[in-house]
């Protein structure tokens, strides 16, 4: 006797929620049926559309046309709409999909438990069934979708525009039409002798520059930190305070206002340093020292944030085990190599990382304080601090070159996503999870 | 029986109805775009004949205008707004900027309607459809302003602009330090040998060393840009003999007249020094006046000095008001742009920022023609160069900017400096072709 179970799934098969109307579900197979027909009347007549728009990008460009005196826009494809309206459509029919299935796998459920002799379940059941038991799913769905919507499509948005050649002056819509090149863009970034010549020169610096910031701060905060909290130091409230400051100004003000200090000719840095008979340094002018400054200027920027952190992890290391090194004889660096940077380390690993990952992106700093400059003769539109971000930003903004900068978001991308998973994993938070309870 | 297919047909309805706007939702881009085209090409239509463009009901319009022209659009605003009853919004954004902006805020309907560029960018609109062509007062824009302006806002035969003010750069003097202009750069060194005093912040001439659009001249004693008057992209003359010449000049001048870094000079420093009485000549453009003359400074002034004994030929750029293909007001969008370029609105404007007319009734008005100051602006603007109008322009700023600065700050061959700059236009404007 399980003929339900199969006659209930193909019923379903062939129209959403007819095998739930055979399982005498009427409320949930009527609910079903309503979005099938939705699907039927809005959804499906519009993938055409969709597939076509996003396979072929478009084929009619716009153009004017003259009526009576004027010139009249005449409407043509838009690229770019076209694939974004594309891709919502293709992302609804796939939500649709899910449904088709869980629809399904309900009705053969549902007409199994009526093989078995069960009576299905009503309507106010199952609503009960779900707002209880499965209550997490249910809230986890929208944001699901959410999720779905606002991130994953923007993400496959931009990977998909690696792949065109959205670029000024030429692909332009909607004027002139986007066209898939695959990987040419790619191929131009890593071959062609401008494009590779600058990426690979600030690919170097952007690593570069990640490790040596991320470190300096860290270090610095720590010391900072050991240098407040240790039991000698007097006015504790006061350094804090102090420390903190530079983290309570916002960058875009602070770091603007330090532009104007660093000026290499009329900044009062290098006029002080004329006054004390030393010479003039090239601050912000000449490549090594625009570094050099971005690197110093992160570092007041950055190391309040770290002193906060580990400050908090200093008062979390119990106090037995400095008393039992006392006792031991153990001199003060002694503590600090075996107890304190130990205990550190271990606790804020994945959020070096983060740091690290977070200064691979540092927008502010480099943007603000040099805008990439100074200019570099042999970069494609960069300059010798632009880090790949900066430089993406200028691509985008400046240039147009919508698909270039497309390729480097996704290399950033892939770069960052490694280099986080693998330290992470290889971190000992990661290992001895048991370490701290 | 009946009663469960009526509820069924309800309760399907009910649903297909939230769905829809759901659904709608998805794809408001192709929607909305069949339907902002049908509106106005029916408003047009009928606009045609009359001698003034009738604008659309309750139009209201976005203009964009940079920071130097806020008193002038909002001024030229209100009056449009008394006579025409429509609504005039200003939003604050940097004239060499706007084209980039509406790439990407233009088709989606977030453009302003009213723009305003300098035409070298028009190149880069038009190939991007961003502007309607000014039809419907074609004729009068063409006759009222000068050939230069006209043709500078003219792109494929086809007038997009309409213009409002022709600018270029030239010397600004203070003539409490020196009482007259030099005539050559030569002069400037001889000056700057007794003048400069770098711990008093006393220098002869600044001007943004960094920025190509102010370094042209030391390219015009032999070179150019794009050959066929800026039209063609694959003649580029930017690292010729008399370039490279006019370029090496540039490169001495760090030791005789400016030695600083590139980056160290901004528009503001410049601007405080000059102001402070200790900058005795600095290279800027009109929309310095006001500024120097709220600072209280005898200033005039003249042409830019020769180099290497042939006239300095400065960039000139002619900024006009567009109006965007995607305005929801293409009609009052027009008839602004036409209202705020008339001959009475560059005079207007002219008193209020100091803008130099295109209109040649205008230029020829006697509170143009008496005033020093734009008498030596329109001197330097008959010997200027228009910049290039095609969108191949925008890839030589930032290539040739660089090879100037290498050649200021680490005083590298000028030659070299420049073949790599036109290298890399080259292998911007070819694109992918390149690779192939």
């Amino acid at each position: 006797m399980n003929r339900h179970r199969g006659i209930a799934a193909i019923l379903s098969v062939l129209v959403m929620g007819l095998g739930q109307l055979y399982n005498r579900q009427i409320v949930k197979g009527l609910l079903y049926m309503a979005v099938y027909a939705a699907a039927w009347i809005y959804l499906i007549p519009q993938l055409g559309t969709a597939i076509w728009g996003v396979v072929t990008l478009g084929e009619k460009t716009q153009g004017f046309q003259k009526v009576g005196k004027v010139m009249v826009r005449v409407e043509g494809d838009h690229s770019i709409y076209l694939l974004i309206s594309g891709l919502i459509t293709l992302f609804v029919f796939a939500v649709f999909l899910i449904l088709y299935i869980l629809n399904i796998r309900d009705a053969y459920w549902t007409g199994k438990r009526r093989d078995q002799g069960e009576q299905p379940a009503g309507f106010k059941q199952s609503w009960a069934h779900l707002t209880d038991k499965k209550f997490p799913y249910l809230m986890l769905s929208l944001p699901a979708v959410g999720v779905l919507f606002f991130t994953i499509m923007p993400i496959i948005f931009m990977i998909m525009l690696a792949f065109t050649n959205y670029a000024s002056p030429n692909h332009i819509p909607p004027k002139s039409l986007v066209d898939w090149v695959g990987f040419e863009t790619f191929t131009n970034l890593l071959t062609l002798k401008t494009w590779s010549g600058t990426f690979f020169g600030v690919l170097t610096w952007t690593v570069i520059w990640a490790i040596i910031a991320t470190v300096t701060t860290y270090f610095g905060g720590m010391l900072v930190a050991l240098l407040v909290e240790s039991k000698s130091i007097r006015f504790k409230k006061m350094w804090r305070t102090i420390f903190i400051l530079p983290y309570a100004i916002p960058q875009l003000i602070s770091l603007l206002v330090m532009r104007n200090l660093f000026n290499g000719q009329f900044g009062p840095i290098n006029q002080y340093l004329s006054y004390f008979g030393l010479g003039k340094l090239p601050w912000l002018t000449d490549p090594l020292w625009a570094k050099v400054t971005v690197i110093l200027v992160n570092m007041w920027v950055g190391i309040p944030v770290s002193m906060v952190l580990i400050m908090g992890i200093l008062t979390a290391i119990p106090k037995d085990l400095y008393e039992a090194a006392d006792v031991d004889g153990a001199s003060g660096l002694q503590k600090f190599r075996i107890i304190t940077l130990p205990f550190v380390l271990f606790s804020t690993a994945p959020i070096l990382i983060m740091q690290f990952a977070g200064n691979i992106n540092n927008f502010n700093v480099i943007f603000l304080l040099t805008n990439g400059d100074p200019v570099n003769g042999n970069y494609q539109y960069a300059g010798s601090t632009d880090l790949l971000v900066t430089w993406l930003y200028k691509l985008t903004l400046n240039n147009s070159q919508f698909n270039m900068s497309a390729a480097i978001g996704i290399i950033i991308f892939i770069i960052i996503a490694t280099l986080s998973i693998w330290s992470y994993r290889r971190s000992k938070s990661y290992k001895e999870e048991d370490m701290i309870q | 029986m009946k009663k469960w297919l009526v509820m069924t047909m309800i309760a399907a309805m009910f649903v297909v109805a939230a769905c829809g706007a759901n659904n709608n939702g998805g794809n408001t881009g192709t929607n909305a775009n069949t339907g902002a085209t049908e509106a106005p090409s029916n408003n047009a239509g009928t606009a045609g004949d009359g001698e003034e463009i009738t604008p659309e009901e309750g139009a209201t319009l976005l203009v964009w205008e940079s920071k130097e022209e806020r008193p002038f659009i909002e001024a030229i605003g209100k009056e449009f707004t008394e006579k025409y009853g429509i609504e005039i919004k200003f939003e604050e954004l940097g004239a060499a900027d706007q084209v980039n902006k509406l790439i990407s805020d233009g088709p989606a309907g977030l453009g302003a309607d009213v723009v305003v560029f300098p035409h070298d960018n028009l190149g880069k609109a038009v190939s991007a459809g961003l502007v309607l062509p000014n039809d419907f007062y074609e004729e009068q824009s063409r006759s009222e302003n000068s050939e230069v302006a006209v043709n500078a806002v003219t792109y494929d035969n086809m007038l997009y602009g309409y213009p409002r003010s022709v600018e270029t750069y030239a010397l600004f003097y203070n003539k409490a330090l020196i009482p007259n202009a030099p005539q050559t750069f030569d002069e400037i060194v001889e000056f700057a040998k007794t003048f400069n005093d770098p711990a008093a912040n006393k220098y002869a001439l600044m001007w943004e060393v960094g920025n190509f659009y102010f370094n042209y001249p030391f390219i015009s004693t032999g070179g150019y840009v794009y050959g066929d008057n800026g039209q063609n992209k694959d003649d580029i003359g930017l690292n010729t003999e008399g370039a490279v010449a006019g370029v090496e000049y540039y490169g001495s001048l760090k030791d005789s007249i400016l030695p600083m870094n590139s980056g160290d000079i901004t528009y503001d420093i410049k601007k405080g020094l000059f102001t402070g009485g200790t900058l005795a000549m600095d290279i800027n453009g009109p929309w310095t006046i006001a500024d120097y003359k709220a600072a209280g400074i005898d200033f005039g002034v003249a042409p830019l000095p020769s180099i290497n004994g042939q006239p300095a030929s400065s960039f000139s750029g002619v900024k006009a008001f567009y109006v965007n293909s995607f305005s929801k007001y293409p009609n009052a969008a027009r008839l602004f742009a036409r209202y705020a370029s008339t001959k009475e609105a560059q005079l207007k404007d002219f008193e209020m920022t100091g803008a130099i007319p295109a209109n040649k009734e205008a230029t020829a008005d006697q509170a143009v023609q008496e005033n020093e100051i734009v008498k030596g602006f329109v001197e330097q603007f008959n010997q200027s160069t228009p910049m290039p109008s095609i969108p191949e322009m925008g890839n030589v700023w930032s290539p040739i900017a660089a090879a100037f600065s290498d050649v200021w700050n680490s005083g590298k061959n000028a030659k070299e400096a420049l073949d790599n700059a036109v290298q890399q236009i080259k292998d911007a404007n070819n694109g992918a072709a390149a690779a192939k």
